[in-house]
C-alpha cells in the first residue's frame, strides 16, 4: 500500500509542479506572459522609460551567461531603451549548433555564427546590413570604407560585424596576450637580467640555471621546460617557427611580405632546427617527459606549482589560471611568475610575437537574423551600445562603485574592487559587457582612460608584483609589450588565419590542412621524443608530404593575391 | 519482509569461510576503488579553486571554502530550472515505466499473434538513429519544441527497458496467466492485478534507469528549448555554467576574447556533488523492491 | 544433486506459435490495440527520423534541406572505405567494444553475484550504494582522476617502483599498448556497480526454496551459485550480452578523446572521433550520417547472429 501511496503523492506533485511553471501552455504563449510580467516590473521600477526591447541572441562559442536581473544590463536598458538575452554555445561544435537552427528555420535576433558563418549567409538567414549602416554613426565608425568593402561578401552585401579588434585613439595594450617563450623571473635574476635573443641562448640559460638550482625553495624538483599539446592547444609545440623566422602570426602559414608568397612554416630550415633543439633537449632532461601526454588541467596545475621553468605559451592561457595560482601561493615572492623573451633564431631578426594596431577578423562576427522582427531597433541597440557612456559601463561596470574617478579624471579601482571583478557571481549578477556585441580598446573619448580596464597602466601597475616590477626594470621595460617588442600591423593580407579558419573539407586544400593536422599532432612528439632525430624527422616529412600540403599553400596565396588585390584598390 | 536466501543452518566447512574471507576482502577493495573518485570530488568540491590548481588534493580539502557551492547555487534560474527537472523525472518516470511494462507485458504474452515481430520492430530502434538534424525537424512539426512534453514523450518507450521488464515477466510463471483466465480475467486485469505486483524489483530497476536518465539529461533542453528559458533544466544551467568555462573544440581567436576563464575543476566538483545527492537518495527507496514482493515461492507450477 | 537440475531455464525454442485466426484476434484485441498505439509512436519517433539517413546519399546543404539536397550517391561511402584511417578507427572501435563489452559485463555479474553473498543486510546495502556512484561521475572526473594516479609521480609509478617492478617511471599514456586496457579499466571502474543493479534485481526473482533445496542436497556456496544464482539469472544475463553484442561499434567518445593524446592516437580514435573531426566539424553532415547508417547495419547484423546462436542453444533471446 505504501508504493500506492508514494506513487499518487508524487503524481500530485508532478501535476502541482506542471501548473507552476506553467508546461501545460505552449511555448508562445509563456513566452509573452513572461514578457509581460518582465515590463510589468521594468514599469514598476522605472514609469518613464517607456517599453524596454527585448532582443535575443546567440553566439556560436561559448560564453558565461549572465542573470536575469543583471543590474549593469538593467541599468543599460534603462539608458538605451533595450537589453539582450544572450545564449552561448553549450556542448556542441559551432557548425552543428547553426546546422540545427538552419535546419529549423528559426533564429533568435542576434547570431555570431562562428566557423558556421558562410552556412548562415547561404541559407539566407542573415540580414544584409549595408543599406542600414549609414544611419547608425556608432557602427559605421568601427571601421574604415576599406575594412567595410573587405567585409562584403561574394554578393556585395555585408551581413555581419566584427566585434574585437577595432582600436579608438592611442593604442593601450599593457599585457602580451599571445604567444611568446615565457620564462620565469627568478631565471632571469639569477643570471644578472641578460639579454636572451636567441633559442639556443634561452635553453642554455634554462640548463645552467637548472643545474645550479635543481629545486625550489622547498624542495620540489624544477621542471625545466614543458610542452602543452593537448588537442587544439598544440599550438604550443607547432608554430614557433614562423615566430623565429620573425614573421607575425598569421596562424597557418608565412607570408614573404616583399614577394607576397604563402611559405609553409612547418618545413623551413628553422623548423627543423627548432624541433632538433627540443629534441636535444629531451634527451637532456630539459624538456618534461611527459609534454605530450598532459591534459591541459595536468598542465596548469605544473605550472601552477612554480616548477616549471619555461614554455611556450599564449597568455590567456595560463594568465588567468596558473599565473593567478601562483601569485595567490606568494609564489611571486621566489620569482616563479612569467615574463615573455624576443626569442628568434638567430641574433638581428626583429621578431614580430607582438603586434600593434587593429586586427580585422573578416571570416565572422555579429549579425542580424531574418528572425529578427525589428531590424532598426536592433541596430539602434548596437549602435547605442558603442556610445562611450555606455562602453564604460560595459567595461568598466558602474562608477563608485566598480571604480571611482581621481582628480586627474582617472578610472582606479581598488584591490578589492578588482578582485571583484574577476569573481564569477558578481560578474554574473551585476556586470554585463555584452562581450559578443562590438567594442572598442585603446583610449576613451575622454583622451584620458583606457576602454577596457585591462589597458588602464595605472591599473596595471598596481597589480604588478615586485619580483615582475624589478625584472621590467632591469630590462628598462615597463610592460609586458615593451619585454618583448612590438612591429606596427603587418600588411594588408594580416591575418591569413582568418582564411584557414573558415576552410573545411569539401576543398582539396581543406582536406590538407585537417590532415596536416593529424599527422603533425601524432609525428610531432615522436620527432622530439626520438632517439635518431634525423630519421625521425624524414618519417615525418615523409607522412607530411602524403598530406599534400601544397594544396593547401595554393589556396592560401590565391586568397592572399585576392587579398593584395583588392587592397590595392584603395592606394 | 523475509530475506530471500533463507538459511536455517549456518553452513560453516572450511570452503565456505575461505570463500567468505574472500568475499569480504574483494568487496572492500571494491568499495575502496569505487569510493575514492567520489571522496576526492567532494575534497575537491570543498577547496579553494585556485589551490586545487596545484593539484595534490586527495582525501581532505587543503583550503576549505563553500564558495564553488554558492559559486554554482547563485546561477541564475536554477529554482526553476530544478522545478522542470523534478517534474520531468516524475512525470518521464511514471509514463516510461507504465509504457514500457505494457509493451513488455504484450510481448511476453505466450499466445500473442505478433509476439516475433513485435519485439523485433523494437529491437532495431536501439541501433538505428535518424541524426540530430531529422529528429530537430520533426520535433518542430510536432511542436515538442519549446515545450515540457519534449521531455517526456519522445524517449518514453525504450527497448532496452522493454527487454529488461520482458526478461523477468518470461521468467513467471506461464501457470499465473492460464489460471487467471480460467477465473474469467481479461488481460487487464492480468497485466494490473497478477503481473505488475510481481515485477516489482524490475519495475524498480526500470525506473531507477528512467529516472537517472531524466535527472541527467541536459542535451535536450540545449537542443529543442534553448530559446525557453521557463523550460530549462536543472543539468542544462549547470552545464551551461561549466561550459563557460571550459572550452572543447575551441579555437586560439575566440579563446582570446573569453578572457578571465578558470579552470572548472572545483566548480564542477561542486556541482557533481549537487546533483548526484538527490537521486542516489532514490536509491535506498527503490532498493527495497530488490527483496520484498516475492511471493512468488507460493505460485509454483 | 537431482533436484537442482529442474531449476535450469527450460529450453522455449519449440514453442508452438499462435495460428492467426479472427477468434484468435477477437481474444487478443486489447493485447492488439495498446500494440498498435506503440507501434504507431515507434514509427512516429524512431522509423520517421530514419528519413535522415537520405543524407548520407547527398551533398546536403542546411539551406536546401532534405529533400532539396542534391543526390550524389554512395560517394560519401567510397570516401569513408577508401580512407585508411577510417579503417584504423573501425578496427580500434571494434577492438575496444569487444574488450569493454567482456570486462564490463563479467564484473557487473561476478559482482551482482558476490554482493548477494554478503549475509549483512546493511552491510549489502551500503557496498550495493557506494558501487553505483562513480556513475554519476562524469567522464573528465573520472579521467582526471585515472590521470593523476598514473602520472610518472603518482601512486601507481610509485607503488611499482617501491616494489622494484619498475626501475623507471613508466608514462601509460605514452604507450599505444596501455591505451585499450586503460579504457576498458575506467568503464569497469566507473560502470560495474551500475550494469550490477540489473543483475541484483534479477536475483532477487529467484525462488528462495532452491536456495535450500540446495542446502539440504549439501551444496556449499560455490555449488549453490553455480547451480542456483547464474542459472536463475541467466536469461537476463542472455539478454544484456545480445544487447552488449550490437553495441560494440557504440565503444565511446567521450573517454577515448579525454584520455588519449598524439602518441597513441593511432589506437585512441573511435568512429565517433572521427566522425566529429571530419564529418561534424567540417559541416559535413553525410558523412556523419553514411558512419551511422554503417554503424547500424552492422549492429543490426551481428545481433541478428547472436540472436540466431541464442535461438539455437535454446536461450533467452531478443525477438
Amino acid at each position: 500500500m505504501k508504493l500506492k501511496k508514494a506513487i499518487a503523492l508524487l503524481v500530485t506533485a508532478a501535476m502541482t509542479m506542471s501548473m507552476m511553471t506553467g508546461c501545460g501552455s505552449s511555448g508562445e504563449s509563456q513566452t509573452s506572459a513572461d514578457a509581460e510580467k518582465q515590463t510589468q516590473t521594468q514599469d514598476a521600477s522605472k514609469e518613464d522609460s517607456g517599453e524596454i526591447k527585448e532582443f535575443t541572441a546567440f553566439f556560436a562559442t561559448p560564453g558565461s551567461e549572465i542573470n536575469d536581473d543583471n543590474e549593469v544590463q538593467q541599468i543599460i536598458a534603462e539608458r538605451v531603451g533595450a537589453k539582450c538575452k544572450e545564449t552561448w554555445l553549450t556542448g556542441q561544435t559551432d557548425k552543428e549548433a547553426i546546422g540545427t537552427m538552419i535546419a529549423g528555420g528559426e533564429y533568435p535576433d542576434f547570431i555570431e555564427g562562428g566557423s558556421a558563418t558562410p552556412q548562415l549567409i547561404d541559407a539566407g538567414a542573415l540580414v544584409p546590413l549595408d543599406d542600414y549602416l549609414d544611419q547608425y554613426p556608432n557602427i559605421k565608425a568601427l571601421f574604415s570604407e576599406q575594412d567595410w568593402d573587405k567585409l562584403r561578401q561574394p554578393d556585395g552585401h555585408i551581413y555581419f560585424i566584427p566585434q574585437f579588434g577595432t582600436v579608438k585613439g592611442r593604442e593601450r595594450v599593457c599585457t602580451h596576450n599571445d604567444e611568446a617563450f615565457w620564462i620565469q623571473t627568478r631565471v632571469l635574476e639569477w643570471a644578472g637580467y641578460p639579454k636572451v635573443e636567441t633559442m639556443d641562448e634561452y635553453f642554455d640559460l634554462i640548463e645552467a640555471y637548472n643545474e645550479a638550482n635543481p629545486t625550489m625553495e622547498d624542495g620540489t624538483t624544477n621542471i625545466p621546460y614543458t610542452i602543452l599539446c593537448e588537442d587544439w592547444r598544440y599550438f604550443c609545440l607547432e608554430n614557433a617557427p614562423q615566430f623565429l623566422d620573425g614573421y607575425p602570426n598569421d596562424g597557418s602559414c608565412i607570408v614573404d611580405p616583399e614577394e607576397l608568397k604563402v611559405i609553409d612554416y612547418n618545413t623551413t630550415p628553422t623548423a627543423k632546427r627548432y624541433f632538433q633543439k627540443l629534441n636535444e633537449e629531451y634527451q637532456k632532461g630539459i624538456v618534461d617527459p611527459e609534454s605530450f601526454t598532459q591534459t591541459y588541467d595536468e598542465y596548469i596545475s605544473k605550472l601552477s606549482t612554480g616548477r616549471v621553468l619555461g614554455m611556450i605559451d599564449q597568455w590567456w592561457d595560463f594568465a588567468y589560471t596558473a599565473e593567478d595560482s601562483i601569485k595567490s601561493q606568494g609564489l611571486d615572492a621566489q620569482g616563479c611568475q612569467y615574463v615573455p623573451l624576443p626569442i628568434t633564431i638567430e641574433k638581428g631578426i626583429k621578431n614580430q610575437w607582438h603586434n600593434s594596431g587593429a586586427v580585422l577578423n573578416v571570416s565572422s562576427g555579429i549579425a542580424v537574423t531574418t528572425s529578427c522582427e525589428d531590424v532598426e531597433g536592433a541596430l539602434q541597440f548596437m549602435n547605442d551600445l558603442l556610445d562611450q557612456e555606455i562602453h564604460n559601463l560595459r567595461f568598466w561596470g558602474v562608477e563608485g562603485v566598480d571604480y571611482s574617478v581621481n582628480e586627474n579624471g582617472e578610472f582606479t579601482r581598488t584591490a578589492e574592487q578588482r578582485l571583484q571583478a574577476t569573481d564569477s557571481a558578481y560578474k554574473a549578477s551585476h556586470l554585463c559587457t555584452y562581450s559578443y556585441f562590438p567594442q572598442y580598446s585603446g583610449t576613451s573619448d575622454d583622451g584620458i582612460n583606457a576602454n577596457k580596464s585591462d589597458g588602464q597602466e595605472t591599473e596595471f601597475f598596481d597589480g604588478l608584483s615586485e619580483s615582475v616590477k624589478k625584472c621590467f626594470d632591469a630590462y628598462g621595460a615597463k610592460t609586458y609589450v615593451e619585454m618583448i617588442g612590438t612591429t606596427e600591423a603587418p600588411g594588408a593580407w594580416y591575418p591569413m588565419w582568418s582564411f584557414s579558419n573558415s576552410l573545411n573539407t569539401s576543398t582539396e586544400g581543406g582536406t590538407a590542412w585537417t590532415l596536416m593536422g593529424e599527422i603533425k599532432h601524432e609525428y610531432l612528439p615522436k620527432v622530439v621524443m626520438a632517439a635518431d632525430f634525423d630519421s625521425a624527422w624524414d618519417e615525418y616529412m615523409t607522412a607530411y608530404e602524403g598530406c599534400n600540403p601544397q594544396a593547401f599553400l595554393d589556396e592560401m596565396q590565391a586568397e592572399l593575391d585576392r587579398r593584395m588585390e583588392e587592397a590595392a584598390k584603395y592606394e | 519482509m523475509d530475506n530471500v536466501v533463507v538459511r536455517k543452518k549456518k553452513n560453516m566447512s572450511a570452503p565456505n569461510v575461505i570463500f567468505v574471507i574472500c568475499n569480504t576482502i574483494f568487496m572492500i577493495a571494491f568499495v575502496v576503488i569505487t569510493l575514492y573518485p567520489i571522496i576526492n570530488t567532494l575534497a575537491i568540491s570543498f577547496n579553494n579553486g585556485t589551490d586545487a590548481l596545484r593539484g595534490g588534493v586527495y582525501l581532505w580539502p587543503r583550503v576549505w571554502t563553500l564558495k564553488n557551492y554558492t559559486t554554482v547555487l547563485q546561477k541564475d534560474n536554477l529554482i526553476t530550472g530544478g522545478y522542470i527537472t523534478v517534474a520531468r523525472t516524475v512525470i518521464g518516470t511514471l509514463l516510461s515505466l507504465a509504457a514500457n511494462a505494457i509493451l513488455a507485458f504484450i510481448v511476453s504474452r505466450k499466445r500473442f499473434l505478433f509476439r516475433k515481430e513485435l519485439s523485433l520492430f523494437w529491437v532495431i530502434t536501439m541501433y538505428v538513429n535518424g541524426g540530430l538534424i531529422p529528429t530537430f525537424i520533426l520535433y518542430k512539426n510536432l511542436g515538442l519544441t519549446n515545450s515540457f512534453y519534449v521531455y517526456v514523450i519522445p524517449g518514453m518507450i525504450s527497448a532496452f527497458n522493454m527487454l529488461v521488464i520482458r526478461t523477468f515477466m518470461n521468467g513467471l510463471p506461464d501457470s499465473l496467466e492460464e489460471s487467471a483466465q480460467l477465473d474469467g480475467a481479461g488481460y487487464t486485469q492480468i497485466f494490473v492485478k497478477i503481473i505488475s505486483p510481481l515485477c516489482k524489483p524490475v519495475y524498480a530497476t526500470v525506473a531507477l534507469f528512467v529516472a537517472v536518465g531524466q535527472w541527467n539529461s541536459w542535451f535536450d533542453a540545449m537542443l529543442y528549448n534553448r530559446m525557453s528559458s521557463q523550460y530549462t533544466t536543472l543539468q542544462y544551467e549547470l552545464m551551461k555554467l561549466l561550459s563557460s568555462v571550459t572550452n572543447q573544440g575551441n579555437s586560439v581567436e575566440s579563446m582570446k576574447h573569453a578572457a578571465g576563464t578558470v579552470t572548472p575543476t572545483s566548480v564542477r566538483a561542486a556541482a557533481t556533488i549537487l546533483t548526484m545527492l538527490p537521486i542516489v537518495c532514490l536509491y535506498p527507496f527503490l532498493q527495497k523492491y530488490f527483496v520484498t514482493g516475492l511471493t512468488l515461492g507460493g505460485v509454483k507450477e | 544433486m537431482a533436484s537442482l537440475t529442474r531449476v535450469k531455464t527450460k529450453a522455449k525454442t519449440n514453442e508452438l506459435r499462435t495460428r492467426f485466426s479472427w477468434k484468435e484476434v477477437k481474444r487478443q484485441k486489447v493485447l492488439l490495440f495498446w500494440s498498435a498505439i506503440i507501434v504507431a509512436y515507434g514509427i512516429v519517433f524512431y522509423y520517421a527520423p530514419l528519413a535522415g539517413w537520405l543524407m548520407a546519399f547527398q551533398d546536403y546543404k542546411p539551406k536546401d534541406g532534405l529533400f532539396g539536397s542534391a543526390f550524389i550517391g554512395l560517394a560519401k561511402f567510397q570516401r569513408l572505405f577508401s580512407d585508411a584511417t577510417f579503417l584504423r578507427v573501425i578496427r580500434n572501435t571494434l577492438a575496444m567494444g569487444v574488450i569493454n563489452l567482456i570486462s564490463t559485463f563479467v564484473m557487473a555479474i561476478l559482482f551482482a553475484i558476490l554482493l548477494n553473498e554478503i549475509k549483512s543486510k546493511g552491510g549489502k546495502k551500503v557496498v550495493q550504494t557506494i558501487s553505483y556512484l562513480p556513475h554519476f561521475l562524469s567522464w573528465i572526473i573520472v579521467t582526471g582522476i585515472l590521470h593523476d594516479a598514473l602520472s610518472t609521480s603518482g601512486i601507481i609509478n610509485e607503488l611499482l617502483l617501491k616494489f622494484h617492478i619498475l626501475e623507471q617511471p613508466l608514462n601509460f599514456f605514452a604507450h599505444p599498448k596501455y591505451f585499450w586496457p586503460l579504457v576498458a579499466f575506467a568503464n569497469v571502474w566507473k560502470e560495474t556497480g551500475w550494469n550490477a543493479i540489473i543483475y541484483l534485481a534479477a536475483i532477487t526473482a529467484i525462488d528462495p526454496s532452491l536456495y535450500e533445496a540446495a542446502s539440504i542436497d549439501g551444496a556449499g556456496r560455490l555449488a549453490k551459485i553455480k547451480y542456483v544464482t547464474l542459472p536463475g539469472i541467466r536469461p537476463t544475463i542472455m539478454i544484456t550480452l545480445l544487447m552488449n553484442v550490437g553495441n560494440v561499434l557504440n565503444a565511446g567518445f567521450e573517454i577515448q578523446y579525454l584520455l588519449g593524446n598524439g602518441l597513441v592516437q593511432s589506437v585512441s580514435q573511435t568512429i565517433d572521433i572521427y566522425v566529429l573531426k571530419w564529418g561534424i566539424s567540417q559541416g559535413d553532415y553525410a558523412m556523419g550520417t553514411a558512419a551511422g547508417i554503417f554503424k547500424s547495419l552492422v549492429s543490426i547484423v551481428l545481433i541478428v547472429i547472436a540472436n540466431q546462436i541464442a535461438k539455437h542453444n535454446g536461450e533467452e533471446r531478443l525477438f
